[in-house]
């Protein structure tokens, strides 16, 4: 139960937040002025934090659910999660404060923090997943590239679906006759795929904390699960309906 | 600097700086929180500007709050690793409570609030803002839950070289907790109130145009900086009979008290590394506390004068001295919030989880040049942005109640019509 229950956290993270990751990554491509970039941005920024939210929950699950494991893992890649969480806050400070000032320079600046600190996330997922499936260096750059590649393109499908105009147009070329609704299906799953792949490899079963704390923790969470699943579909049927002008 | 004295300071400043910014938001919440709750009770014009303002400095510093909270949720298990193989078995439970109770609730709840602003209906917005505030408070319990434990170990028993939790019910009521947790609230609303009267003192004094708006913003902050600084007291007051006898005997000043019991720790747990060397300095324990002190003094010294001049109008709006001491009063709560802090920490050293595991064990094997590229990069990403906040926080507050499209994107000096639903 446990496992399935960091599972639905991590899965939730990768197909939520990869797509806005995906969309921060091509903001040059996508928004070609910073009126466009705000457009592109604005698709993304109310339920940003909300996406990336899963991970902080799948990260506390790991520390509840499994505390031997959670040190071993941060604490071997440790190098790794620094580089992610510069480049995590790096991205997301360029999300928050955008707007806060209205000069081209600030504007700029911010764009760059955003595309760099999301590729540095994604290059940083990259080699955690390669590392955790067990690839080692030679056989590791295609599949750094391939997780790269997907969070690229999940963050396209998002952006078909949010935008509107030419941003639009940009997001969908790649996906030739391929309806946006398809391709977010498809780089989902594939972002489900690579998650429990991922996941799979862990040593989850060996390392459950000791059932004294897991018979409290457990029910808990799966009483809440339906009411934090309900809380982000009120967000996005509020939310999301509206594509940014 | 070795090794556990880097990864030390790096949790020290990460930890530090969310405390800081984490206070204003908990305080700030609240009070625009009540200021909601009348906007929306008597449809009242000025307290639904009031919540825009506000509300904008509230989300400014909401960003610096979280992204340093991330960082340390990740550094626990990163850089000390064997505390979670030690302790996770209470201390990761607190950690999943609080991710899944409070934080991811907030996050969501906090888009819903920023962007949802024409587009729910005015109830369901406060309500929104309530859960916002109230899952904030949550999130401040589950992490003193955790806090508390290290403190104060109870509610759980070592066997096979980890902690079992056998009484929950101890580890959640755990007294160093609960009054810790009062404690910060309270500290929490005295750095928001303080704030919300130093910003108002400051266009009141240079007599803005908003002297109605900050009249009012004003008398809210003194009637609730009052109440909260004699709880933030009398919380801390209680708190004090937990204080370990170590940290007591740093605290006065009792050299040879603090060498017995150290002593005895050593015959105890003479196995434990670390336990000889990092002992806490004792100058920093007492600075600590003597910072807290003499703040709370003069913040009382204020407060209590403030809550007697915000019952005359003509006082409020024109008395340019006490405006002055308002505004040099904002840094009070928050040098007053990192006195005890640091008394509270550093004065259970060697001790992470007291009595029990030592700092030094808790160390994850790491080389010290890892953790300098780590300390000096997250040092300096978290520099810059303390400087934008601190930056932008000032110029915001300074611009007064001005229309903008949302409460990310800045203010223009000419009152433009408000945009329309789709506030990007």
């Amino acid at each position: 139960m446990e496992i399935a229950l960091l599972a639905f956290f991590a899965v939730g993270y990768f197909v939520l937040a990869g797509a806005d990751l995906g969309i921060g990554m091509l903001l040059p491509h996508l928004g070609r002025s910073p009126a466009e970039r705000r457009r592109v941005l604005a698709a993304i920024t109310p339920f940003f934090l909300a996406n990336e939210v899963w991970l902080v929950t799948a990260v506390g699950i790991l520390a509840g659910a499994f505390p031997v494991l959670e040190g071993e893992l941060l604490s071997g890649h440790y190098a790794v999660f620094t580089t992610l969480l510069l480049g995590w806050v790096t991205r997301d400070a360029g999300i928050w404060l955008r707007g806060r000032v209205d000069r081209a320079g600030w504007r700029a600046a911010c764009d760059t923090a955003v595309v760099a600190g999301s590729w540095t996330v994604a290059l940083s997922w990259g080699v955690l997943l390669a590392a955790t499936v067990g690839a080692a260096p030679p056989v590791a750059v295609p599949v750094v590239a391939a997780v790269v590649a997907l969070f690229c393109a999940h963050g396209l499908a998002l952006a078909a679906l949010r935008l509107r105009d030419q941003p639009r147009e940009r997001a969908r070329r790649p996906f030739g006759a391929s309806g946006e609704r398809t391709v977010y299906a498809l780089t989902a799953g594939g972002m489900v795929l690579v998650c429990l792949l991922a996941g799979s490899r862990l040593p989850l079963a060996e390392n459950l904390a000791d059932p004294a704390t897991l018979a409290l923790l457990t029910p808990t969470a799966m009483v809440l699960v339906p009411l934090l699943a309900g809380t982000q579909v009120w967000l996005w049927w509020s939310l999301g309906r509206i594509r940014p002008q | 600097m070795d090794t556990p004295d880097l990864a030390r300071l790096q949790f020290a400043l990460t930890a530090g700086g969310h405390f800081l910014f984490v206070a204003l938001t908990l305080g700030l919440a609240t009070l625009i929180a009540i200021m909601q709750t009348r906007a929306t009770l008597t449809r009242s014009a000025v307290h639904g500007r009031m919540i825009r303002f506000w509300g904008r400095l509230y989300v400014i510093n909401y960003a610096m709050g979280i992204v340093t909270g991330l960082v340390m949720e990740f550094q626990l298990g990163m850089a000390w690793s064997g505390l979670t193989h030690f302790a996770g078995n209470v201390l990761g439970g607190s950690l999943a409570m609080e991710t899944l109770v409070a934080f991811f609730v907030e996050s969501t709840f906090l888009g819903l609030w920023i962007f949802g602003w024409d587009r729910l209906n005015r109830w369901a917005h406060l309500g929104v803002f309530w859960v916002v505030t109230l899952t904030a408070y949550a999130s401040a319990y589950w992490v003193l839950v955790a806090n508390g434990f290290m403190q104060n170990p109870v509610g759980a028993e070592v066997s096979g070289g980890v902690l079992r939790l056998t009484d929950a019910a101890a580890v959640l009521g755990n007294p160093t907790a609960l009054t810790a947790f009062g404690h910060v609230l309270s500290a929490s609303l005295v750095a928001g109130a303080f704030f919300v009267t130093g910003v108002s003192a400051y266009h009141l004094r240079r007599r803005t145009a908003e002297r109605e708006f900050f009249r009012r913003s004003l008398r809210i902050g003194v009637f609730t900086g009052l109440p909260a600084l004699l709880a933030a007291a009398a919380f801390g007051g209680a708190s004090f009979v937990f204080v370990q006898p170590t940290k007591e005997a740093l605290f006065e000043g009792d050299a040879a008290e603090f060498a017995r019991l150290q002593a005895e720790a050593v015959t105890a747990h003479g196995s434990a590394t670390g336990l000889a060397d990092h002992l806490p300095p004792m100058g920093l324990v007492q600075a600590g506390a003597i910072l807290m002190f003499v703040a709370f003094v003069v913040m009382l010294l204020i407060a209590v004068p403030s809550a007697l001049l915000a019952l005359s109008r003509r006082a409020v709006l024109g008395m340019r001295s006490w405006h002055l001491v308002l505004i040099a009063a904002v840094p009070l709560p928050f040098a007053a919030v990192l006195g005890g802090w640091v008394f509270r920490e550093v004065g259970r050293q060697p001790w992470v989880v007291y009595g029990l595991l030592t700092t030094e064990e808790a160390l994850s094997d790491l080389s010290p040049g890892t953790l300098r590229f780590s300390l000096t990069a997250f040092a300096a990403l978290f520099a810059l942005l303390v400087a934008a906040n601190v930056w932008m926080l000032a110029r915001n507050a300074r611009r007064g109640p001005v229309d903008a499209p949302s409460l990310l994107d800045e203010p223009s000096d000419t009152p433009a019509e408000r945009a329309p639903a789709a506030a990007f």
